[in-house]
């Protein structure tokens, strides 16, 4: 631990471990995933080369050959040595064989069902259902409804059942039975296609900018200036009122707004004696949603400016003040001259910090209007979040969340260079003083 | 300082503004022991049975202990591990030479504002494959890079005002700088080790997402996802028994609060300064 | 990870051995997730009760077998399916899913789920008593994938006493279930007695037609009650563009005439079924289930009070009245111990007799899946389930089980709820729904 240049990097490595496993890995995976038609049916490990009706009528549709796709979806079951043998290896008694070798060898079935009802009636009968399957199964001489690995499997199988298949024909059927996801381009032109998309971005900046404005700044603004010209026991209690929103754990936090604004909520209740009917006000028009969504971001997000913007004017020289008012400065002008101008930096900082932070964030929104009413207040990290993740019918679109992921990353990303330029990133970084 | 204003209007019209935030604070106290009538704005009894969840299980959920244990334990490990990654890297950000300094520096604060949370499907993937679906301590790690990025800018802060005489004179009394971290410089930043300790609890302990999609089973439910749920269920809504549930997950973030705010104030605006 | 497994289970064999097969009981953990409100407890609690049984059986045969059988209860489908499909992905997933049928298609094609035929006796009882349609429902391939677990329907409801104040008699109301079925009272009659009901002051306005207040199934009945059909002939996903416009326009006529408030969806359901088991509401369209609800928790009097009948026709010349069944199945997962999915096989087979099966019916107030089961006298003395069976199954229909459906009642749903907030007219929200079907799927759906 001698040398401080090692020293310096084992104190990062664990850092960097986290860093490298949960971001940097997680981006090179979405990026990957973006340009794939991932999905709940497509699986994420990889599928499998299945022959079915549908895989078959693709076989006929994409490349005439309907005439293979019909053999391939025969079924039949033959009761030989191969098939004994098979059955066999699967487990069966002996004598269970012998029995089937003695009365049924050679016999033809067109479904497992046959099979299964013979078996039952042997004297020397499986024990448990399972057996039994397994047995008819062993019988079994086409590939439909059957997993493979590989394509190879696949069409090994099929030979193994007489039917010689050309190169065409074998490529074509890789192509068609397969189950998994392929690469694609699809999920960015459908992107760029849907009304939706861009409607969902419209809803993200007016998210992003207003909050933004008329909280995170804005109000938190209010909030420092109004608490410094406060005597110290209220202005501590209004800090930490402000500070409650960010401490609440959402879950409970959006709630607690249910409570103030839902049909039988307490605003409705106030209101009811007005001869104001009670409605969900947190539902009832996108206009009411979008206040909702702003209120409860933003009164979680004014903390954070309010605390910076304090400690800033804090450091302002109380001279200054004094002078002022002696000079007999408004309070107007006081903010105006002498506390504004000292808050530029922060200001700048908070607005670009935020934005950030906003852009991701769409936990408040899942959990107070879930997008709602009619997609209103759905933004981009939401909707990529429950495209990739979570909808009603069950069929999650991996890709297509990833690549709307992949979006916000790019988005994240080109932001936060901007600002470390803008905030002259150099001066954050002078070198140690303790070698040389 | 400006003793020349009049303070009570600004009081009263911050007041005014704060009122809506009052109130649903108080009726979350007031609404779990208490019932109100339909249509009515004030109680009319005092009741207990909202929470009877604490000695009875709910219907479909488990054991409210098992996830307050599960809960504590995530927020506990989540914030000794980024307390510990945290003040390395930092330290090692702030005082050590380093290759690429300022590439590291940039790097992490173009992480902080990640969208990681929508990469959900890579992470589940990573989790997956190093055998950590389902189990506490995967969401633990995930939930601990999320936090890094901000816990090392906070440490190396705090590390940038410590004087650099305190460690020319381990140095020079033949100290290695790992001694000199670890026996003259940590204790400097306790305020801030204290500070991002209790930052890193209440984030772990209301962290509701990761836990929701990464670790879905019932032996390792957290506090958020068990609350969420309980609204979530169509048949069984009850406010009262929301609200007390809540009230009971907030209570330990409310005495954290109490006792450290002033730390806490320190730390969201001093921290963040650079 | 995997070899460690296989040689602890190599380990495990080898002890056993070793220690004889006399002394060691053998135990199996079979864990289900369900998606369960409070009165279907008995979605999970039937394999607790087969597992006892099943148990015993071993015991009488002279086996040991010991079964732990762990529930695990979500309240949200999407993040049940999530977990479902995640907990897959890392083979992690729990032995016995009860899900809805739709999920056969895509999970089958992932290689979650494995083919219940593959693992029970269909010929023998009680499967072989399960009603041939519902065993279609769950199939997927020439594949039948689960077994049902229940059925039900999605009927509309009159509250007696309303529709009598604007003019129908007792006999009337009799009749209307045959007069909704012939096609000759229709969703636009509905819009109207609605509208009579307010004009009349009997209920606020806003609640003359109170649909679902979440997203669901129920919605494709007004598709189709359009004439709109959800698959082609051979198989492939069905978009009827005037069918769903006539769907859409429904909603908005309602809001427009302002029978259905704009912003229903997303309604709490404490609030939904208070207000219409107290009468504040006319007309209404909800679930079978939810009978047991009404009359346990909110105090209904359901056959005093409520006329209910199949989803009227759009009143369309291809319209016709129609319900949706949409059957739980019992699935079972892909598991590395073959012992575990055969167990997993056996017990819900156990859970299908239709004592065990009749319980939850009843509890739940959904309909039975065998036909034995009308002869259990829980189940033959209900009413309600005698009626709703004979009213309302023998037109029921169920979505298809296609691996893209789930997408397309996701579009479906959210361009309905986009005309019905006023976000977009109806012909823009079918055709951004076509738009986007069109690309993500392709050849996979037919518009017509």
């Amino acid at each position: 631990m001698g040398n401080s240049k090692h020293l310096g990097l084992i104190l990062l490595a664990p850092a960097g471990v986290f860093v490298i496993l949960f971001f940097l890995a997680p981006v090179v995976l979405t990026a990957i995933f973006g340009f794939t038609n991932m999905s709940t049916a497509t699986g994420i490990s990889g599928g499998a080369y299945v022959v079915n009706e549908s895989t078959m009528r693709a076989l006929g549709e994409r490349f005439g050959e309907r005439e293979l796709a019909g053999r391939l979806l025969r079924k039949s079951y033959v009761i030989d040595e191969a098939g004994l043998q098979a059955a066999r290896e699967s487990g069966a008694e002996q004598a269970t064989i012998e029995e089937l070798r003695e009365k049924y060898l050679g016999r033809n079935f067109e479904s497992r069902r046959q099979i299964e009802r013979l078996l039952k009636k042997l004297d020397n009968r499986p024990a448990s259902i399972r057996a039994i399957k397994k047995i008819a199964a062993s019988f079994e001489r086409s590939v439909v409804n059957i997993r493979f690995d590989s394509p190879e499997e696949l069409v090994a199988a099929i030979e193994g059942y007489g039917i010689v298949l050309s190169d065409a024909q074998r490529q074509a059927l890789a192509d068609v039975s397969y189950t998994g996801w392929v690469f694609t381009t699809q999920n960015f032109k459908t992107m760029m296609e849907l009304p939706d998309t861009w409607r969902t971005m419209a809803n993200t900046l007016f998210y992003v900018f207003s909050t933004l404005i008329l909280f995170n700044t804005g109000f938190a603004l209010v909030l420092a200036i109004l608490t410094h010209y406060m005597p110290e026991g209220p202005a501590g209690f209004f800090r930490s009122v402000w500070l409650l929103p960010r401490i609440t754990p959402p879950v409970l936090y959006v709630l607690m707004w249910k409570w103030l604004a839902w049909d039988n909520g307490f605003l409705s209740r106030m209101l009811e004696p007005l001869g104001i009917a009670p409605r969900n006000w947190l539902l009832d028009t996108p206009a009411n949603a979008w206040t909702f969504v702003i209120l409860i971001n933003g009164f979680v997000g004014a903390s954070m400016g309010m605390l910076i913007f304090s400690s800033a004017i804090k450091a302002i020289p109380q001279p200054l003040f004094h002078a002022s008012e002696v000079d007999g400065a408004s309070r107007w002008q006081q903010i105006r001259h002498i506390i504004l101008p000292q808050l530029r930096w922060p200001i700048l900082f908070i607005t670009s910090y935020q934005t950030l932070s906003l852009l991701t964030s769409f936990e408040y929104i899942l959990l107070a209007t879930d997008g709602g009413p009619g997609g209103a207040t759905e933004v981009w990290a939401l909707a990529a979040y429950k495209k990739a993740l979570s909808n009603y019918g069950g069929a999650l679109q991996y890709g297509y969340g990833a690549a709307m992921s992949l979006v916000l990353v790019v988005i994240g990303v080109v932001l936060s260079l901007i600002y470390l330029r803008l905030f002259n990133f150099k001066a954050l970084t002078e070198s140690p003083k303790i070698e040389q | 300082m400006s003793e020349n204003y009049r303070k009570w209007p600004m009081v009263l019209f911050l007041g005014v503004l704060t009122t809506p935030l009052i109130l649903m604070y108080v009726y979350l106290f007031v609404d779990t022991v208490t019932n109100t009538p339909p249509g009515a704005i004030l109680p009319n009894e005092f009741t207990l049975e909202h929470w009877r969840f604490l000695h009875e299980n709910l219907p479909g959920r488990p054991s409210i202990w098992l996830a307050t244990w599960n809960t504590f334990m995530f927020a506990t490990v989540t914030t000794l591990i980024v307390l510990a990654v945290s003040s390395a890297a930092g330290y090692s950000l702030s005082r050590l030479q380093l290759p690429a300094r300022s590439f590291f520096l940039g790097g992490i604060l173009v992480l902080h504002a990640f969208p990681t949370v929508t990469l959900l499907i890579a992470i589940f993937l990573i989790l997956q494959m190093l055998g950590l679906y389902n189990t506490l301590i995967g969401v633990i790690l995930v939930k601990i890079s999320l936090e890094l990025p901000f816990g090392i800018w906070i440490m190396k802060g705090f590390y940038d005002t410590v004087p650099w005489e305190i460690e020319m004179a381990g140095i020079q009394d033949g100290a290695t700088r790992f001694q000199v971290w670890r026996i003259l410089v940590l204790p400097q930043v306790k305020p801030a080790i204290l500070a991002l300790g209790i930052i890193s609890f209440l984030a772990g302990w209301s962290e509701f997402i990761l836990p929701l999609v990464l670790a879905p089973g019932n032996d390792v439910q957290v506090l958020s996802v068990y609350l969420a749920a309980l609204i979530a269920d169509d048949n069984n809504f009850d406010m009262n028994l929301f609200k007390s549930v809540g009230l009971f997950y907030v209570l330990p973030v409310i005495v954290l609060f109490v006792f450290f705010q002033n730390k806490l104030m320190n730390i969201y605006s001093g921290g963040t300064k650079g | 990870m995997l070899h460690f497994r296989r040689t602890l289970t190599a380990l495990a064999a080898t002890s056993m051995l070793a220690a004889g097969s006399s002394a060691v009981a053998e135990e199996v953990t079979i864990s289900v997730w369900a998606n369960q409100g409070a009165t279907e407890n008995y979605r999970i609690d039937a394999i607790k009760i087969a597992a006892d049984l099943l148990e015993r059986e071993y015991e009488a045969r002279g086996e040991t077998l010991k079964i732990n059988v762990e529930g695990k209860v979500f309240t949200s489908w999407s993040e049940f399916k999530q977990a479902v499909t995640l907990a897959g992905e890392a083979g992690t997933a729990p032995n016995i899913v009860v899900s809805s049928h739709g999920d056969i298609a895509p999970w089958a094609q992932a290689g979650i789920i494995v083919p219940a035929e593959d693992y029970v006796d269909l010929d023998a009882w009680p499967l072989n008593d399960i009603y041939p349609n519902l065993l279609e429902i769950a199939t997927y391939e020439g594949q039948v994938w689960g077994i049902p677990q229940d059925a039900e329907s999605r009927p509309f409801f009159f509250w007696n006493d309303y529709m009598k104040a604007i003019g129908y008699t007792d006999e009337d109301l009799a009749e209307l279930a045959d007069r909704v079925r012939a096609g000759e009272y229709t969703l636009q009659n509905v819009l109207e007695d609605a509208k009579k009901m307010q004009d009349a002051g009997l209920v606020e306005p806003g609640k003359g037609f109170w649909p679902r207040p979440t997203k669901g199934g129920d919605f494709w009945q007004f598709y189709m009650s359009y004439g709109g059909e959800f698959a082609t002939d051979d198989g492939r996903l069905l978009f009827d563009r005037e069918a769903m416009k006539g769907a859409y326009q429904f909603f908005v006529d309602a809001v427009n005439l302002g029978v259905t408030r704009k912003n229903h969806l997303g309604t709490p359901w404490d609030q939904w079924h208070g207000a219409l088991t107290s009468g504040q509401v006319g007309i209404w369209h909800g679930g079978t289930w939810q009978y047991s609800e009404w009359t346990k928790k909110y105090g209904l009097d359901f056959f005093k009070n409520v006329t209910f009948t199949l989803i009227p026709s759009g009143g369309n010349e291809r319209g016709r009245a129609n319900t949706l069944t949409h059957p739980l199945v019992y699935l079972i997962t892909k598991q590395d111990s073959e012992k575990e999915m055969s167990i997993a096989g056996e017990l819900i087979t156990i859970a299908s007799e239709p004592r065990i099966n009749a319980l939850h019916a009843i509890k739940s107030a959904h309909l039975g899946i065998t036909r034995s089961e009308e002869k259990v006298s829980l189940y033959a003395n209900d009413r309600w389930t005698r009626e709703a069976t004979e009213v309302l199954l023998p037109y029921a229909t169920a979505a298809p089980n296609n691996p893209n459906f789930g997408q397309y009642f996701e579009v479906m749903m959210n361009g309905l709820q986009a005309a019905w907030t006023g976000q977009k007219t109806v012909e823009q929200a079918v055709a951004d729904a076509e738009k986007e079907l069109k690309a993500a799927l392709g050849d996979e759906i037919v518009f017509r």
